[in-house]
């Protein structure tokens, strides 16, 4: 009955986000709806290494940016599909964040998250600087040929948003696994009591290395997505220390560390973004920049876990039936 | 290589470096006492600098001896922001601490612009001005005399903290907070006049560059990553460090530009802070 | 199982409702036109100046404001029967992706007709692109990347001359000025920021330095959110160039200035390329300090003398938002007028109609307020009849001072030392 009921809230997810655009069918809703399952998969992938491990990066946009550098390199030299090119960006980001997890993970809280900033804007500055890579100028991945082998999909946002709907869903299922699996056991022993986890003979830099490897193997899908639907990417836009911000304040705002926190987390903040600016932003007085901050102040004072946090709570409040045990992620 | 022209680099290295210690130490500061990362630090800054353009653009008040006013204006502010949003995020998680500061940074510039408008401002006549010589080297006086204010009101800082009943319990706030408050320490007070110091520096530091850097609404960003990177290779919460890094960093950058070319001194200057995390997981100076 | 189909019915309705599903009618009697600009972000300030131009424009197409009969945009709408253009603004905040997103919105929800915009180079690449994606004319009147226009575009259209050009008058100017003075220049600094714009702007002037026998002593990439420029100018410094070319926006232009003043040094000739050395702003607050900059140029106030249609326009401009045009604002403001041509040629608000009508425009250079020869589109949908001036700040002032022809100063030359100022 239990599990029958905790199923009930994904199941009806997925069944509106299937039945959506047959409903939606204007191209700039059906791509802000694309820009929500965007959010959402990147927070999802940030969550496994932010949320269940509790190592905080805030230097998500490298993998991200390696995912749409690596797609569109592979198709402007290779003509490669922008499907292998996507697995192709994965890899490249897993190598990468091994190679960048190892020294890091030495190093605790604030001082792990300024490092993953400092790898991320490091980067950033060589991409831009490499002629290789067109540097600032940016790359512009072919606009045709168009269909689902190019994953170029010309007006029509619906192969887009199944697509993205796709990688979230893919996202999500790597981390039900690692809730349910014995990995995310040893994760979450790595985040709440990492001595008594070594002490218990958990290796934890092994652990760490494998919640890095998932994390940055998704949020590079993302960043694939990203350069096939803009077609135009340049460090500015994949590389930028306010996309890794971004991510984290999707997963912050639903809550950390919960399967479906950065869903609802993207839920929110892509729309307060896009209707603020899109009501307040064409004054040119900043008014979309103050509604936008005034509710992020407002859910970081009244809601610190997240918006699931406080519906949890709320639920504990008012349905008196159910202890607390049973209402924990 | 021409000696002037290292001179020359280890002079304006120093004197940038001496602005970004003042910065940092406001943000250190924080920290050491509460644990809390301040990313609208930059925004202090970009506050004191207007503080000081409006004294001089309504008044005529030249930005030297409007410092005294930016500096309490700033306390007030940084007060303020302490008892309205920080004091209600103190048990929270890291992350949504991160999240109301990140909030409040957008929120500062939002207003900066609403109010103000998004224009470049400068305060174009102060009384220091111009440039003097010693042999090859060239100092820029309005330059100079920031760094050195930078140094006088690091030296202050540095005796209210350690030679005042005040400061003492500040300090002593910053290196163990259960123990501060069972020696009868108010926390909640050190908390508030952490953050009031904190942005009284970064106002200070602000109004020191108004004359030299131009004001705009999101000028904080350009100091906000370096004021991170001192603050981390000084180690958190070490006044001290964030002193000596500020320096460190300021001829590492000013050098790197030179030495290797200006796209990449952000990234050798950040390489510099990953290689020390490296041997010193806790900066220069952080407490372990 | 009735639940089920309850709460997915529901919750589909909801969401729907939410967004909105399907888009609103509009009524036919007004011209939507989207205008996407940085109107929050680094640039904001000037993405405000830009928009008061377009808005201009657009009030005078309207009737609102009274303009010489001559101007392009006083012609107004006849061939609609009067109909009056709509500006509808989207804040793209200097990011490429919120710049595509914007437009597609404007051309979905808003129905706008046609998209101007966007000012930064990279902004304009993803808004153009998909404006391109639904058919919808796309005008851009103020990025000068040379990329733009190569990328065989049906609906893109740029009035402004672009950096190939800009470049190359910068050597044809240098020779020019060689030969009249009897000097030469032939140390040059290139000190470009690094992002889209002053990255094309080095290759462009890697290739013509080599090409016309110029020796390039220095060349920097400068980071644009800086603290502090001491070791690029000390570079400078150090290789003793003759011309500096520079390309900055507002706020490193401003810096670089005071770095220059506080390490007592400036180049026999100090060569900007437009943005930040030509904002409004860059006088205001740097006063005496900013004296004798050269930079290339679309547009200067005192053209006003040779052509009377600067006047006035300037005059309407200086009311409405106080403040002179300067060459953003003013491409700008022929860029909304060429749009607003084009659609009154058309006779029609049919993209398609309207794209014909540009592609056929064909304007003397007696109707605008730029120094070009005209405007006219080739294939690419780059104006081929612009052209650039080159000024120079003498007394507060900007003053034409290339080409030779329409001068109306001469250049001092070469700049005081700071300290025999």
């Amino acid at each position: 009955m239990t599990d029958l009921r905790k199923a009930a809230g994904p199941a009806l997810f997925f069944a509106v986000a299937l039945a959506l655009p047959l409903v939606v069918t204007d191209p700039a809703r059906l791509n802000f709806l694309i820009l929500i399952l965007m959010g959402a998969q990147l927070g999802v992938a940030w969550n496994v290494l932010g949320g269940y491990a509790g190592q905080v990066s805030l230097g998500h946009t490298v993998f991200y940016g390696i995912g749409a550098y690596a797609s569109t390199m592979l198709s402007l030299k290779l003509g490669l599909s922008p499907w292998l090119g996507m697995l192709a960006g994965g890899v490249v980001a897993v190598a990468f964040a091994l190679a960048m997890g190892w020294p890091c993970f030495r190093l605790k809280g604030h001082y792990f998250a300024m490092a993953t900033i400092a790898v991320a804007e490091i980067v950033q500055v060589l991409v831009t600087g490499s002629d290789w890579l067109e540097g600032a100028v940016g790359l512009y991945p072919p606009m045709s040929p168009t269909g689902f082998g190019a994953m170029v999909f010309g007006t029509s946002k619906v192969p887009y948003y199944y697509l993205i709907l796709g990688l979230l869903t893919l996202s999500l299922a790597a981390g039900w696994a690692i809730e349910r699996s014995f990995i995310g056991y040893y994760f979450r022993a790595i985040k709440d009591e990492p001595e008594a986890a070594r002490a218990l003979g958990v290796n934890l830099t092994r652990y760490k290395l494998v919640a890095i490897a998932v994390s940055a193997f998704l949020t590079a899908l993302g960043g694939t997505f990203y350069a096939q639907k803009e077609l135009f990417i340049d460090p500015g836009s994949v590389l930028s220390t306010s996309i890794s911000i971004k991510i984290a304040l999707i997963t912050i705002l639903g809550g950390v560390g919960s399967l479906f926190g950065p869903v609802v987390g993207a839920v929110i903040l892509v729309a307060v973004e896009e209707y603020s600016r899109v009501i307040f932003g064409s004054t040119g007085a900043g008014t979309d920049m103050i509604v936008y901050a005034v509710l992020i102040i407002l859910v970081a004072v009244y809601s610190p876990t997240g918006v699931m946090g406080l519906a949890r709570d709320l639920k504990r409040r008012f349905v008196p039936g159910r202890t607390a045990a049973e209402v924990r992620p | 290589m021409h000696i002037d022209i290292l001179l020359q680099i280890a002079v304006s290295g120093l004197l940038i470096g001496l602005i970004y210690a003042l910065v940092a130490i406001g943000l250190t500061l924080i920290f050491g006492v509460m644990d809390i990362v301040n990313f609208a630090h930059g925004e202090f800054l970009m506050l004191g600098m207007y503080a000081c353009f409006w004294a001089f653009a309504l008044w005529a008040f030249d930005p030297i001896f409007t410092l005294p006013l930016t500096a309490l204006l700033l306390f007030g502010v940084g007060v303020a922001i302490y008892q309205t949003v920080i004091r209600r995020i103190i048990k929270a998680p890291m992350l949504s601490q991160i999240f109301a500061t990140f909030g409040l940074m957008i929120l500062l510039r939002g207003l900066a612009q609403f109010f103000w408008k998004p224009d470049h401002r400068l305060v174009g006549h102060s009384i220091v001005d111009g440039r003097i010589a010693l042999g090859p080297v060239q100092f820029g006086l309005p330059q100079t005399v920031a760094a050195l204010g930078a140094v006088l009101i690091t030296g202050g800082l540095w005796f209210f903290l350690n030679r005042t009943r005040l400061g003492t319990a500040l300090e002593a706030t910053a290196i163990d907070k259960e123990a501060a408050t069972l020696m009868g320490i108010d926390a909640q007070r050190m908390f508030a006049l952490a953050w009031g110091i904190g942005a009284a520096c970064a106002g200070v530091a602000g109004g020191l560059l108004s004359t030299f850097f131009p004001i705009f609404p999101e000028v904080g960003a350009n100091f906000s990553l370096t004021a991170f990177v001192v603050v981390v290779l000084g180690g958190f919460g070490s006044i001290a460090g964030a002193f000596w890094a500020g320096i460190i960093v300021g001829l590492v950058e000013v050098a790197g530009g030179f030495f290797v070319g200006p796209e990449y001194k952000v990234a050798i200057v950040l390489s510099l802070m990953l290689l020390v995390l490296l041997v010193r997981p806790r900066g220069l100076m952080g407490k372990a | 199982m009735g639940m089920w189909l309850k709460g997915l019915t529901a919750g589909v309705a909801l969401t729907a409702l939410v967004v909105g599903a399907g888009g609103a009618a509009r009524a036919q009697e007004e011209i939507r036109i989207g205008v996407v600009y940085p109107l929050t972000g680094a640039a904001a300030s000037t993405g405000v100046e830009l928009k008061a131009a377009a808005e201009l424009a657009a009030a005078i197409t309207n009737k609102e404001i009274p303009a010489p009969d001559k101007l392009l945009a006083a012609v107004g709408m006849p061939n609609l029967k009067g109909a009056k253009i709509k500006l509808i603004f989207g804040d793209h905040q200097g990011n490429p992706q919120v710049g595509a997103t914007e437009t597609e919105r404007l051309i979905t929800q808003e129905k706008v007709v046609a998209v101007m915009g966007a000012y930064f180079s990279n902004v304009t690449a993803t808004a153009s692109q998909a404006a391109e994606r639904y058919g919808i004319p796309f005008m851009n009147a103020d990025s000068s990347s040379v990329t733009l226009t190569q990328r065989n575009f049906k609906w893109f259209f740029r009035t402004t001359p672009h950096d190939d050009l800009f470049v190359t008058n910068f050597f044809t100017f240098l020779q020019d000025f060689e030969k009249k003075k009897n000097v030469r220049l032939r140390d040059i600094a290139l000190f470009n920021e690094n992002t889209l714009w002053g990255n094309e702007t080095t290759r462009l002037e890697l290739k013509l330095a080599d090409q016309q026998e110029f020796k390039v002593v220095e060349k920097l990439h400068y980071p644009a959110k800086t603290a502090q420029m001491t070791s690029e100018v000390q570079r400078l410094k150090a290789a003793n160039p003759a011309v500096i070319m520079q390309s900055s926006y507002l706020g490193d232009a401003i810096l670089s200035m005071k770095t220059y003043k506080e390490l007592g040094f400036m180049p026999q000739m100090l060569l900007a390329n437009d943005a930040g050395f030509n904002d409004s702003e860059f006088l205001k607050t740097l006063g005496k300090d900013g004296e004798f900059v050269i930079s290339r140029e679309v547009w200067a106030l005192d053209q006003a003398d040779r052509n009377p249609l600067i006047k006035a326009v300037n005059a309407l401009m200086l009311e409405r938002a106080k403040v002179n045009f300067n060459g953003n604002s003013a491409r700008a403001f022929t860029g909304m007028a060429v749009l607003a041509d084009a659609i009154n040629r058309a006779g029609s608000t049919s993209p398609e109609d309207i794209r014909k009508a540009l592609a056929a425009t064909d304007i003397g250079s007696d109707r605008i307020i730029m120094p070009w020869k005209g405007i006219r589109f080739d294939q690419s949908g780059q104006n081929e009849l612009g052209q650039g001036i080159i000024v120079q700040v003498q007394g507060g002032q900007y003053v034409t001072v290339w080409p030779f022809d329409v001068a109306t100063k001469d250049i001092v030359f070469p700049i005081p030392a700071w300290n025999a100022r």
